[in-house]
């Protein structure tokens, strides 16, 4: 279940991230242990909003959403120069609640990136029927 | 704003590279085919803006909500594909 490299060099979003256009360089860096299937994805660009950088928590969709195949659109795949989706690494982001076992997943907009480049961007599903706010564990 | 009459098969252009095209007027719903470099993103505007919105609120959790995060495990039954 190794997520991500701890080690992993930092990713590119050539055009930022809706809502936050100017966070382009970001490092990703694993939360918890090392059986924690989150991670945060940590702005290395400041903004007027966060002096010090903006961060996200992100999960592997597999993980909590085993069904969850989106089709990434192909102006992101030609943007990332991905050939093949094995050239993809998927994430979502997480909003954390409190309870933290009522925090969502946003598979409406998943964050995808380049294993080889780490150029990366977040895919907009339109028209795909995914929700910014799925929740991680079943709420019964 | 800028307001410009066009009819269906009929184009705005956009700087140099961005034609913006009336397909088909039928009712209140107009069909719009819109040619652009890669470089530029297109979306329905009320579907980026809920991404704003979204990721607006995901940003910068609370340090003390994260520790009870990373304790988060996916459910067992989900766990195995």
């Amino acid at each position: 279940m190794s997520l991500v490299d701890a080690d992993l060099p930092e990713l590119h979003f050539a055009s930022g991230l809706p809502g936050f256009p100017d966070a382009r360089r970001f490092v990703l860096v694993r939360l918890g242990d090392e059986l924690s299937p989150f991670s945060v994805l940590r702005s290395l660009d400041d903004s007027p909003e966060h002096p010090s950088g903006i961060e996200f928590v992100v999960t592997h969709p597999g993980l909590f959403f085993p069904d969850y195949e989106p089709e990434i659109d192909d102006d992101t795949a030609g943007r990332l120069e991905l050939q093949s989706s094995d050239d993809a690494l998927l994430l979502v982001i997480v909003t954390v609640a409190d309870p933290v076992a009522a925090s969502t997943a946003n598979l409406l907009g998943p964050i995808v990136v380049n294993r080889h480049t780490r150029a990366a961007a977040q895919a907009v599903l339109g028209s795909s029927g995914y929700a910014t706010r799925e929740a991680l564990v079943p709420t019964t | 704003m800028l307001v410009l009459t066009r009819r269906a098969n009929q184009s705005i252009m956009i700087g140099a590279d961005v034609v913006v095209t009336v397909l088909e007027v039928r009712g209140d719903q107009v069909r719009i085919g819109i040619d652009a470099p890669r470089s530029i993103s297109v979306h329905r505007e009320e579907v980026f803006r809920e991404l704003e919105a979204a990721n607006r609120a995901a940003a910068s959790p609370a340090s003390g909500a994260l520790e009870g995060l990373a304790a988060l495990r996916p459910p067992p039954e989900r766990k195995n594909r």
